[in-house]
């Protein structure tokens, strides 16, 4: 027996055994599915009735509103609150970045529980109003993975870009929008990819918040719980495809390096 | 080639490990078992059996025995079995959650030789032919281990042995375990009886956002029906029919493409209409008041309204006028687990009778809620446990008979068995626990449909959920292609700029 050594590949095999078995493998298994009918003849069918039925092109259409809506509100509450974390003087920043973490860390049923409760202590409840409640329970939940990935972009900014905009005479505005946002924008990038797709996605929520109306996900769960694989599958598959095109549209914005400390830190 | 050696065997033998190291206990305890110990593989839904850990001060004490539940019940019946029939026998005892997970559980190849699917579950399965039919010794009365043969309420039996799938009656395959009705629990502060007592309440505009509905195709599907034939299924003319039960069934599982279309309908009213459509929530929205009406299965009425005893809080149960779904759970043996092997068949069979001795019957009863399909036949234990569940106390003045012979001898008036309840037990426990006979005179089963059927039904379902893009209005198309055509001008003017 030779001695093992650390070698690149041999480090590797790990990972590739566990990518092979619980990613592509699955992959060609949802494929499939997507393409067959139930008796395992290749079929159109299941494209061709999801993209004819007012119901579920509604879905989809509902669900990526959701998650448009979801991803702004986000952006709007999380960038300014990134903003300042990242500037502020506060010695002891990351006690501050804590409170906007810990959120995290609490188990998400919990979470979505107590924010059932608030919301029906407003004496109307707000799941009457499916889309009002959806938004309001998707923002709560992703909220955190907006922030970090901005705030770790903003953080990283070199100070002296900055200065250098101040002293060609550029006031600190005309410095935030011409230097500190667009600088930012890979950060962005990494945040509405961690929200938008989630939130068309996590019926948990809306379930636990008695939202009756369905989003992707839900459909999923409701064709699997009617052992329709097929169905299920190819709703999967279209969901794939959409975050694909996303990425692909953003692929100049994202730079590797920043991704990387994102996600280390989360 | 150092590496690519290292590589193949390294995997080639990590492999084999994996493999010897999984293999192993299989292997060798498959060799030893086959011998002399009879491996049963049983699979229930969850906290649908009695753990057994009970507190001492729980038993339950009656005329002919106390009642406590010291180990769990397939344990005992481990010991019983060796004690009865000399062999030994290891259980393995596991859970499902839903009957679709149960399928689906089956078809990726999990062996159980022992399941407790509801009514359409084991008629979907009996008509798939996966299930073993349960032996002519099971049903020999002459045996008295035969518990269940011997114990089962005769009113249940004639319901197992007339509903039939593909021509053969439930009797040949499946044995009841826990049964019940569907019905309604309700808030009397806000809600009378009267209004309680009929489906339309789903829809009833007065308790907008104050009800909860099952999410779950078939319950609402039965409530929808009841809701829109309300007129038809309570007209005397329809229920003093000859034919009554036959046509009340075919009403209720009435999946006409008119019909399906209406309960659309009806369904879509009813999510505008209700608080939420829930699968466990429901119970508890009902006793912190968030709700003041919701559809439930009786055994958890029971719960429901024990729990709001416990704080004081009034709850009360009905059951609709119209029709009510009675379903049941039952036990069926798999062909993929038994295989043939007559010793794990017999282990079975005797594991259903296990669970419907008597004193068994109660333990499960108290432990999990929902009433039992076992009378007890010549036993009185389990009508002793009905009494001292809800038989009024010596000194209350107001109380009414209610007739239980129809569940325990078949004989509606039977003397014996009629208890004296108190007055208000007509909204209480005592009737989600065990419905009127009038109740059940209007009980239908519903059917398990064909794959096209249930399709078309999933669809419904799925339209009642999915937002319809019909709906969109017409600004929102208007503004949609603003938005588009906007962010094509931003972006071309985005790269114009960039020349400089």
């Amino acid at each position: 027996m030779r001695t093992f050594r650390f070698s690149r590949k041999n480090l590797s095999i790990p990972y590739v055994i566990f990518l092979a078995v619980f990613v592509v493998i699955p992959l060609f298994v949802l494929v499939y599915y997507a393409f067959t009918d139930r008796d395992g003849h290749v079929s159109l069918r299941n494209f061709i009735g999801f993209f004819t039925d007012p119901n579920t092109l509604g879905t989809l259409f509902y669900s990526i509103v959701i998650a448009l809506t979801t991803t702004l509100v986000c952006l709007a509450i999380a960038y300014p609150t990134a903003y300042i974390l990242a500037k502020s003087r506060v010695k002891r920043k990351s006690a501050m970045l804590l409170v906007f973490i810990l959120p995290m860390w609490i188990n998400f049923s919990l979470r979505i529980t107590a924010l059932k409760e608030i919301l029906t202590v407003l004496e109307e409840n707000i799941a009457y109003y499916p889309f009002l409640n959806a938004v309001i329970g998707m923002t709560y939940d992703f909220l955190p993975f907006m922030i970090l990935p901005i705030y770790t972009t903003i953080s990283r900014l070199d100070p002296s870009l900055i200065e250098a905009a101040k002293d060609l005479g550029a006031n600190d505005v005309d410095a935030f929008f011409k230097i500190t946002l667009p600088l930012s924008v890979p950060g962005i990038v990494s945040g509405v990819a961690m929200v938008f797709l989630p939130a068309m996605t996590n019926y948990v929520v809306l379930d636990m918040l008695y939202n009756s109306t369905y989003i992707m996900g839900s459909l999923i769960g409701s064709y699997f719980a009617a052992y329709n694989w097929n169905g299920g599958s190819l709703i999967a598959l279209i969901l794939l495809l959409l975050i694909c095109v996303f990425t692909y549209l953003t692929r100049n914005l994202e730079d590797e390096d920043q991704r990387a400390g994102g996600g280390a830190l989360l | 080639m150092r590496k690519s050696v290292f590589g193949k065997r390294a995997l080639a033998g990590i492999l084999a490990g994996i493999i010897a190291v999984g293999a192993f206990p299989v292997t060798a305890f498959s060799a030893k078992k086959k011998d002399d110990v009879i491996r049963l593989r049983v699979c229930n839904w969850e906290e649908y059996i009695d753990f057994g850990d009970w507190d001492e001060e729980e038993t339950i004490d009656l005329p002919s025995a106390d009642i406590i539940g010291v180990n769990a019940m397939w344990k005992d019946y481990e010991d019983w079995y060796y004690e009865t029939y000399g062999k030994r026998v290891k259980v393995e005892y596991s859970s499902f959650g839903t009957n679709e997970d149960l399928y689906n559980m089956l078809t990726l190849g999990d062996e159980y030789d022992l399941v407790c699917p509801s009514e359409y579950m084991f008629m979907k399965l009996m008509d798939e032919g996966k299930l073993v039919p349960l032996s002519e010794h099971f049903y020999d009365t002459s045996d008295e281990n035969n518990y269940y043969a011997r114990g089962i309420s005769p009113y249940l039996k004639n319901i197992f042995d007339r509903s039939e799938i593909g021509g053969e009656s439930w009797s040949k395959y499946a044995a009841g375990y826990m049964w019940g009705v569907t019905g309604i629990v309700y808030n009397p502060e806000f809600v009378t009886e009267e209004e309680a007592s009929t489906w339309k309440i789903l829809g009833d505009p007065k308790f907008k956002r104050r009800i909860t509905i099952k999410d779950n195709v078939r319950d609402s599907y039965f409530a929808a029906v009841g809701a829109l034939k309300h007129d038809l299924l309570t007209d005397p003319a329809f229920t003093s029919d000859p034919e009554y039960l036959k046509k009340l069934e075919d009403e209720m599982n009435d999946v006409s493409p008119d019909t399906i279309q209406s309960v659309q309908d009806y369904l879509q009213d009813v999510k505008n209409n209700a608080y939420s459509f829930e699968t466990e929530s429901g119970k508890a929205d009902m006793i912190t008041g968030k709700v003041v009406a919701n559809l439930q299965w009786s055994g958890d009425g029971v719960y429901t309204l024990d729990q709001a005893d416990d704080v004081d809080f009034l709850l009360n149960y009905t059951v609709p006028v119209e029709a009510t779904n009675v379903y049941f759970d039952g036990w069926v043996m798999l062909k993929s687990g038994i295989d043939g092997d007559a010793d794990r068949q017999h282990a079975a069979e005797a594991f259903i009778n296990f669970v419907s001795r008597p004193d068994n019957v109660i333990r499960n009863m108290y432990y999990v809620g929902y009433t039992s399909v076992i009378a007890g036949g010549d036993d009185p234990l389990i009508y002793e446990y009905a009494d001292w569940n809800f038989s009024a106390e010596e000194d209350e003045e107001d109380t009414i008979e209610y007739p239980l012979g129809w569940f325990f001898t078949g004989k509606e008036d039977d003397e014996d068995y009629i208890l004296t309840a108190p007055s208000d037990c007509m909204n209480r426990q005592l009737r989600a626990q065990y419905p009127t006979k009038e109740d059940m005179a209007r009980s239908s089963i519903m059917v398990c449909f064909d794959n096209e059927t249930n399709e078309k039904i999933n669809q419904m379902w799925i339209n009642v959920r999915c937002f319809n893009l019909m709906d969109v209005p017409v600004w929102v198309w208007i503004l949609i292609v603003l938005a588009i055509i906007a962010g094509i001008v931003l972006y071309f003017r985005a790269k114009k700029k960039k020349v400089y």
